[in-house]
């Protein structure tokens, strides 16, 4: 915190996460829980997707379970979407407020820019060749011992925060019929209610490919002090 | 009621409610299900409903699509012929003798056969059935306005909060007056050209485009008005509420 001014390697020195970071961080991982877990029951009620305006049972279908060896019977026992719909209307609402709350703030604290926007030295091919190599190798030479983030992890942030996220909640409610009433422009965006369901599943696929190499980078990093800083604010 | 609970329905009715002074004709109940759920969820539902109605508020259409986009056949899904006595003789004798009532909080409480329904004024729409399940198919329905048929019985009493339709497969919804008034809100007796089949909801299906699939009621058995919905069912406003699922089916 407080790294106006400072030189670029200032900045890298061992840095707290902010109360705003953490929190929201850690609301974040509960409410993203919730909303994978209900998603889940959700798709098994009805494991098909299609592409276009349209989709039903005996549709053409771009994805279906049962030729994955999980029959429909069999995944319907296995998914509740009263409980799926329920909770994860519920959690799109705190997952949108906290997310909000997270984005106005760090834009207002100036975080993004100070922490979160690749420096100049950074932008560099060799910075991210010699980042990408450290990756490779399991080491983190260059930045993570610091405690400040890398390239490709700043890259990596961005993108999810601002691009990504703001895809999975306008594919989410590309879905409803009262959204869309209001706002049909989504529809056209994606290329159809049933084209927007497949992409919200893909979606959180890749999202949690994402916390699996978010997991693993921290491992890497040496998890007990990264999860330890998450929650205290300090390094060490 | 604890304290607790009654300043949390307290907060989450009187922001959209505050909302609801501001337009005209629309009352508590346009941005509020009948039956508040408790905690995050009842939260949620309140946050679900009131956005979606100030985004709507202008009443706009759902999209309506061209011919080439029509499922024909249409698929059918759930209930497709119900058991129930009475229908099935109905349904024998091609829903001749089928009678529509028309009651509650109406001027004129009436019913209507399927002749006096179909001369009334006609509206065809080309919109797609979306199922909270997740599937969706566009159709070409054709009906009347249940705004028109509500009409036709002298209107709604000062007092009329929810319109309540009961079917023959014993469902049953409520509607608020919002949903009530939209333009493609229809008593639907034709589906792609045809008579409305039986799989589909013969004789007499409700269309809401902006709502999902299982608040467009199949099999209509009778309608009425009413100021609360508490009382009828469980008094969560609809047969798919008493089930757990959400009364304001938008999402």
């Amino acid at each position: 915190m407080g790294v106006d001014g400072l030189s670029v390697s200032d900045a890298r020195r061992p840095a707290a996460h902010s109360y705003n970071v953490r929190i929201c961080h850690w609301i974040n991982l509960v409410t993203c829980a919730y909303l994978l877990w209900s998603g889940v029951h959700i798709f098994l009620d009805f494991p098909e997707l299609y592409w276009g305006h349209t989709g039903y049972r005996g549709y053409p279908a771009a994805f279906r379970l049962e030729d994955w060896g999980l029959s429909w019977d069999a995944a319907g026992a296995l998914g509740d979407r009263r409980w799926g719909r329920n909770y994860h209307f519920t959690f799109a609402w705190v997952f949108l407020i906290n997310g909000l709350v997270y984005v106005v703030w760090n834009l207002y604290s100036r975080h993004f820019r100070n922490r979160m926007w690749p420096a100049r030295d950074e932008r560099s091919l060799a910075y991210v060749r010699t980042e990408l190599r450290d990756h490779l190798r399991w080491r983190s030479r260059t930045h993570a011992a610091s405690g400040s983030y890398g390239t490709l992890q700043k890259t990596s942030y961005l993108i999810l925060i601002f691009v990504f996220v703001p895809l999975m909640i306008l594919t989410g409610i590309a879905q409803s019929p009262g959204f869309t009433a209001a706002m049909p422009a989504l529809l056209d965006l994606f290329g159809g209610r049933q084209s927007a369901r497949t992409l919200h599943t893909i979606g959180t696929v890749a999202l949690v490919l994402f916390v699996v190499v978010h997991v693993v980078e921290i491992a890497a990093a040496g998890f007990f002090v990264k999860v330890r800083s998450m929650i205290t604010g300090q390094e060490r | 009621m604890s304290t607790r609970i009654s300043r949390r329905r307290w907060l989450t009715t009187s922001v959209p409610a505050l909302g609801g002074l501001l337009l005209t004709g629309c009352t508590r109940e346009t941005f509020v299900p009948p039956h508040l759920r408790g905690g995050l969820i009842g939260a949620a539902d309140v946050l679900t409903m009131s956005t979606n109605r100030l985004l709507l508020s202008g009443q706009q259409l759902a999209r309506e699509y061209s011919r080439s986009d029509i499922a024909d056949p249409f698929p059918t899904w759930n209930q497709t012929n119900p058991r129930n006595t009475e229908y099935q003789n109905h349904a024998s004798d091609g829903f001749k003798n089928w009678r529509l009532p028309i009651g509650g909080l109406v001027s004129r409480p009436r019913e209507l056969s399927l002749d006096e329904i179909r001369s009334l004024p006609a509206r065809t729409q080309i919109t797609a059935h979306i199922c909270e399940q997740g599937w969706s198919a566009i159709g070409e329905w054709t009906g009347v306005s249940l705004q028109r048929v509500l009409e036709h019985a002298g209107g709604v009493l000062p007092a009329a909060r929810y319109v309540v339709i009961d079917t023959f497969d014993g469902w049953y919804e409520g509607y608020d007056l919002f949903e009530v008034a939209h333009a493609q809100t229809i008593l639907a007796y034709g589906l792609n050209g045809r008579d409305l089949p039986r799989g589909n909801g013969a004789p007499l299906r409700l269309r809401v485009e902006r709502q999902c699939g299982y608040k467009n009621l199949k099999f209509l058995k009778s309608i009425r008005v009413v100021d609360s919905m508490a009382g009828i069912g469980k008094g969560t406003g609809g047969i798919n509420s008493d089930f757990g699922f959400h009364w304001f089916a938008g999402v």
